[in-house]
């Protein structure tokens, strides 16, 4: 009887410190949240979606450059960025079991632990060097070459969760082994992919460092993809440090947008997976 | 799954389709890229500039003083700013080819946490070195007391706060005690980043205003306009004529005027205004420089571009107290007027000689 008391009381002890651990793990989201409402909230109206900046000391500015800014050249980064990067991960799930692939995998997973700053540095020095001028478009491959290896690495997981029974099925059917790749395991792993996407733009979409020297920020509302352009960011990293209240009170709202913005497309994620599943 | 990629893909497209298509015609875009400091008030002049001439957008980034000369010397900017100015090198990397061009003027001022003192203190140069040194780590000692008589400091540890990254304040800050303390100059130095002998790093002005905050008995250093608007109390500091001065818009512009007093015409404005002649001069002030080239190829954006420095220096200037910066004294508004009609494309000046007759006082 004793030792049974004793082994639920452990039981609930270890239960209750492993919701203290996860309790401990939301903390510092739940308290940047927090504060981001508390000290945020109060500047995100409507002029702040619709307006770009104003002179200092004007009322009535906001963050439109920045916000489309941001989509623009996250849009960019995705276009660049997702094709390579599923790409690589299929083939490195359905055909990288060699010393190639192992060569690409380590690769990768270098490529993921370099500082972004490093990978802003690197696409200042081959494109807006050689063009002259910051580029919304620099911005873009810069933060490509962050989302490639990301998404690779999850593309490629998601792809080897597929059961081996489903490519022995269709290849027994006389799909070649392209097609089955295409159209049979990565349809399957699918939703694993797309929230790896997901995952990988929320990731870049905060990036400061790979923008500072390649889209460089505009004061001005910009789409020209060839020329500088604003960031979400960026213009929260410049406001931030500036020395107006003013300014202060609109860096806290842009971090706000940009956290939301992230959460929003992390949920998103969630919600894709959980309709693949049932869907299944 | 493959439809839901083709759309996020379509998206994408269009996206980058909008934007190319979008782009407004017929504007004159210029990119600047520099300084931190003079940002706000660049910023408010290119966006009052773009209202007064709606097809001219004129875009500054602040990415530091370093990168700003690293930016212009890549010929990745139309033009760059910053605190300190290029060194003969760096002169030479571009060929010799860049004007150094004066806008506003900016302080340093030395701000403290002392228990139980809420009185201003005053400080010397030769104070400031010895602290900053860490030769005087009590704030009682005799060499600060000294100059402060009637207020009772106590007997606490001088904890330095200066800046842990690279800084046009600490350039203006080190070049100032550079002058003043021989032991200084030998020890330290100047330089926008340099090798502290004591204290601690604070990132930024905010960085250095919050650890002097919360430590007591400290001391640090911040840009005068960020103490103004943050509401940040700071010592007087005594100049060469011997008087305690208060920084403030008016006491930096006098500096600057008392500096220039002795310039030579010709002068490349390459130069240090810390510790000036003049009774009324706050010693710790300096200007901030924009980056032009001397010899530009394409002839509507060099137009553009010193049609806007001289709106700048001249009409410009009216904004500055709003934004607590110091107006550039006279004399070097007339000096900067030969120097920008000197610029030219393919060897043709590009301002007209009677260019801003009748325009001044608008």
């Amino acid at each position: 009887m004793r030792g049974r008391t004793a082994r639920r009381l452990v039981g609930s002890a270890m239960t209750g410190v492993t919701y203290g651990a996860a309790a401990l793990a939301i903390l510092p989201l739940a308290a940047i949240l927090g504060m981001l409402i508390l000290k945020g909230a109060g500047s995100v109206d409507w002029n702040f979606f619709t307006k770009s900046a104003v002179p200092v000391g004007e009322p009535g500015g906001g963050f439109a450059h920045a916000i489309v800014g941001t989509l623009i050249i996250v849009g960019l980064a995705c276009a660049v960025g997702v094709p390579i990067g599923v790409a690589t991960g299929i083939f490195l799930a359905e055909f990288g079991g060699g010393r190639f692939g192992f060569t690409i995998r380590f690769v990768a997973d270098v490529l993921n632990g370099v500082p972004s700053i490093v990978i802003g540095i690197f696409a200042w020095t081959w494109l807006v060097k050689p063009m002259g001028h910051f580029s919304a478009l620099a911005g873009g491959c810069a933060l490509a070459v962050i989302l490639v290896p990301i998404l690779a690495r999850t593309t490629e997981e998601m792809v080897r969760l597929v059961p081996n029974s489903l490519r022995e099925a269709a290849l027994a059917l006389g799909y070649p082994r392209w097609r089955t790749s295409l159209q049979v395991v990565a349809r399957t792993a699918g939703a694993g992919i797309v929230t790896g996407c997901l995952v990988a733009v929320a990731r870049v979409a905060g990036e400061t460092a790979p923008l500072l020297f390649t889209a460089l920020g505009n004061e001005f509302f910009s789409t020209r993809l060839l020329g500088p352009m604003a960031a979400l960011p960026l213009q929260v990293y410049v406001y931030a440090v500036g020395p107006y209240d003013e300014w202060h009170r609109q860096a806290w709202a842009g971090a706000l947008v940009l956290i939301v913005l992230v959460l929003a497309l992390s949920l998103v994620a969630r919600a894709v997976v959980r309709a693949k599943r049932q869907h299944a | 799954m493959t439809k839901t990629f083709a759309a996020l893909l379509a998206v994408a497209t269009g996206a980058v389709l909008l934007a190319g298509s979008a782009a407004a015609q017929g504007s004159i875009r210029l990119t600047g890229a520099g300084a931190t400091f003079p940002y706000p008030i660049y910023s408010k002049w290119m966006l009052e500039y773009h209202t007064q001439h709606p097809n001219v957008e004129i875009n500054y980034q602040s990415i530091g003083s370093g990168g700003g000369i690293r930016q212009f010397t890549d010929h990745t900017v139309d033009f760059g700013a910053s605190d300190g100015p290029m060194t003969d090198v760096q002169i030479q990397a571009v060929n010799g080819n860049v004007l150094h061009i004066p806008t506003v003027l900016g302080a340093d001022v030395p701000t403290y946490n002392i228990p139980g003192v809420t009185q201003q203190l005053r400080f010397t140069g030769d104070v400031l070195a010895g602290i900053f040194l860490g030769q005087i780590t009590k704030w009682n000692d005799s060499r600060i007391t000294g100059i402060n008589p009637g207020i009772p400091l106590p007997d606490q540890d001088i904890v330095v706060v200066h800046r842990s990254d690279g800084s046009g304040t600490t350039y203006i800050w080190t070049d100032y005690l550079t002058k003043v303390s021989p032991d200084w100059a030998q020890r330290v130095g100047k330089g926008t980043s340099v090798n502290w002998p004591v204290g601690l790093g604070g990132q930024g002005n905010p960085g250095v205003a919050s650890t002097v905050k919360q430590t007591p008995g400290a001391i640090g250093y911040v840009e005068l306009i960020y103490a103004v608007q943050n509401h940040i109390d700071y010592g007087l500091v005594r100049n060469k004529a011997g008087n305690y001065i208060q920084a403030s818009l008016e006491s930096a512009t006098r500096a600057a005027a008392g500096a220039v007093a002795t310039l030579d015409p010709n002068t490349d404005f390459r130069i240090s205004i810390t510790d000036p002649d003049g009774a009324q001069a706050y010693p710790i002030a300096s200007f901030t420089w924009l980056l032009i080239p001397k010899e530009m190829s394409d002839a509507t954006k060099a137009r553009t571009l010193l049609e806007f420095v001289w709106w700048a220096t001249h009409d410009g200037q009216q904004y500055n107290e709003g934004l607590s910066y110091a107006r550039l004294p006279e004399p070097v508004v007339r000096l900067e007027e030969q120097r920008l009609k000197s610029v030219t494309v393919n060897g043709k000046p590009v301002l007209p000689a009677n260019y801003g007759r009748g325009q001044r006082g608008r």
